[in-house]
């Protein structure tokens, strides 16, 4: 807003007092935008502070009738609860497994066909992008009856070898979809430059076209990691029969652990197990957190 | 790419042999070929496979009669034509369920993408720490399971010891203690979309936000000292840029939640009642709970020409903005 009055000083005389109106009338509508934010902040912390604080309280704590009450006392023994009774533990690690291999594999797969789809003119290019694209207009839940009779056939049902693939085939359609058009967008001198210096292929995407593509790659990363770490319905389907309580994902856990709830009142329990779900968030976000605010605060600096 | 195709040499030296050049130029491109068709592979076994196929094979299902019978001996279901899709049609249950989806679809989105809009450009406004701590409070919410929101909701919502009834109770005047907010449908739909659209605005206002960072600063500028009004410069300048990216957020907020399974499955414990159920929980219902395979999938493939007869228009724009270069 300063830039305004400073470029706009020069060009268009105005009176004085009509410049400070306007910019009254800005720090009002600056107030406005905080004050509606504000109540943005407290509707989205809202319902995550009772979930984290429920979590730590005794039931009778949490039928008390003070839901922003603070806990009595701050003990992980809930947390303990839901990681070893309740299983959450073993489940955690499934997912974190799933997530991490589905997530590799997505970006492995996803990135090499983008970055031929979006650098390379050949035969097919158009037809190989529209019918990667189509399967993002695909809701999930579509094809859940064939997709377990597939699975059932090639052997796959109940194994995370089957989960894995199918996370990467519903998660391809965005990652291209989005890799394509950030491919595009690169300069392509660079890459000129390192074709007429002899540089092969492999070496001109890894060396060159990666590092240029990082914050998309990032971006995309997280996405997919969200993305899969949310599943529900798949696993559901895909991971049933024998034995197959011990392969659930962290999802069939908690929707484990709800129906339970209702008859063993182990309320504290389900609410550690929900927090908990929001931990690997937190990794990601440590652990990319340069790159997130960079990309996050790439539009103040402009 | 262009580069590729198009060799420098041209005119660069024009001196050059002619048919030698052609051929090199040619032998490259088919080099290029091969390894483009060589790295889009895996993507597109995994796709054909697992994608594709199954949709072929719902097709199949849906022309037959599949039942548990079959689903244990492995028998080919008797062929059936048309007669799962005719029951759907004529069921006037079908059509509640759609009327129900459509109408949840277009509320949802459209309350999504206003507020989702209506964030992202008041978090212009702010100091550039607000709008950090906001971020990175959305990103939580977004990275939230569906599930684990709907759990949450779930609790919150709870008649005996939810906070919400709890808080209302605490309106004077107000007696909402023991309230169940499922009995009546309007406000069991109501809290299911407050949920939808609580989880979804945080990818809406992030991707918008990012967005609104390619509007350039100098035109709004321009505009403010020629007199506009915040709302014409809104309507005029960034609205317009925004455009592509409106429409691929719309267009997936749309796909997302026409296809709403997880949010009314957990709030109503597994078990949604008529009322709560959409075109995705009723596909399923009538395939694995009362093992009517055929019929689940005749009914998602109507879900699907619907919706892609709806949106055919907006994912041809997508898909054409996500070629743009």
């Amino acid at each position: 807003m300063t830039t305004t009055d400073v470029t706009a000083a020069p060009a268009v005389p105005r009176p004085l007092a009509r410049q400070k109106r306007e910019k009254r009338e800005f720090g009002a509508l600056n107030g406005l935008a905080h004050l509606a934010l504000l109540g943005w902040a407290i509707a989205t912390a809202g319902p995550l502070i009772w979930v984290i604080l429920a979590s730590f309280k005794s039931n009778t704590e949490i039928f008390l009738g003070k839901p922003f009450a603070l806990p009595s006392s701050f003990s992980f023994a809930t947390y303990a609860d839901a990681w070893t009774e309740a299983n959450i533990g073993q489940y955690f690690l499934n997912s974190v497994f799933v997530v991490a291999i589905g997530t590799a594999g997505t970006m492995l797969f996803g990135s090499m066909a983008a970055y031929v789809l979006a650098r390379y003119e050949f035969r097919g290019n158009r037809f190989l992008y529209y019918l990667f694209v189509s399967g993002l207009a695909f809701p999930t839940f579509m094809a859940i009856t064939p997709l377990f009779f597939i699975l059932k056939n090639l052997g796959l049902i109940n194994t995370f070898t089957g989960l894995i693939l199918v996370y990467i085939a519903y998660s391809l359609p965005f990652t291209v979809f989005f890799l394509a058009a950030f491919f595009k967008s690169l300069p392509h001198e660079i890459d000129e430059a390192a074709t007429v210096d002899g540089a092969s292929h492999t070496r001109k995407f890894f060396q060159i076209m990666m590092p240029m593509a990082k914050s998309g790659l990032i971006s995309i990363t997280i996405f997919n990691i969200v993305g899969q770490w949310n599943q529900y319905l798949l696993p559901v389907a895909i991971m049933q029969g024998a034995g197959a309580d011990s392969k659930w994902v962290l999802t069939q856990g908690i929707a484990n652990i709800s129906v339970q709830a209702g008859y063993h009142a182990e309320w504290s329990t389900l609410f550690a197990a929900l927090t908990l779900t929001i931990l690997p968030m937190i990794v990601v976000y440590a652990i990319f957190q340069r790159q997130i605010q960079a990309g996050l605060t790439a539009g103040a600096v402009k | 790419m262009y580069a590729v195709d198009t060799p420098p040499q041209k005119t660069a030296e024009p001196a050059r042999p002619e048919p030698r050049r052609v051929n090199r130029v040619r032998r490259r491109s088919q080099r290029d070929a091969r390894t483009a068709w060589l790295l889009s592979l895996p993507t597109l076994l995994i796709l054909a496979a697992l994608l594709a196929y199954p949709l072929y094979r719902m097709i199949v299902l849906s022309f037959q009669n599949m039942r548990l019978r079959e689903l244990i001996t492995g028998l080919t279901p008797p062929w059936v034509g048309l007669d799962q899709y005719t029951k759907a049609l004529t069921d006037g249950v079908f059509w509640g369920v759609v009327a129900r989806t459509a109408a949840f679809t277009v509320v949802s989105v459209t309350i999504s993408v206003l507020l989702g809009l209506g964030i992202a450009l008041l978090m212009r406004r702010v100091h550039s720490k607000v709008r950090l701590f906001m971020m990175i409070a959305m990103m939580f919410v977004w990275a939230l399971p569906a599930l684990v929101a709907a759990q949450a909701f779930r609790w919150l919502t709870d008649s005996d010891f939810g906070v919400l009834n709890y808080l209302i109770d605490k309106i004077p005047g107000v007696d909402f203690a023991n309230h169940s907010w499922f009995v009546n449908p309007w406000e069991g739909w109501a809290v299911i979309t407050t949920l939808v659209v609580w989880a979804g605005i945080p990818f809406l206002a992030i991707s918008l936000s990012a967005g609104l960072t390619q509007v350039p600063k100098e035109l709004l500028e321009a505009a403010t000292v020629d007199g506009a009004s915040a709302w014409q410069s809104l309507r005029n300048i960034t609205l317009p840029i925004l455009k592509p990216l409106l429409t691929i957020v719309t267009t997936l907020s749309v796909i997302w939640n026409f296809g709403l399974f997880t949010q009314n499955w957990a709030l109503r414990d597994g078990h949604p009642e008529p009322v709560y159920q959409t075109l995705a929980t009723f596909s399923y219902t009538q395939a694995f709970g009362q093992s009517r395979y055929s019929y689940g999938s005749a009914i998602s493939v109507i879900t699907v020409l619907l919706m892609l007869g709806v949106m055919a228009f907006y994912i041809r724009q997508m898909f054409k903005i996500g070629e743009v270069d």
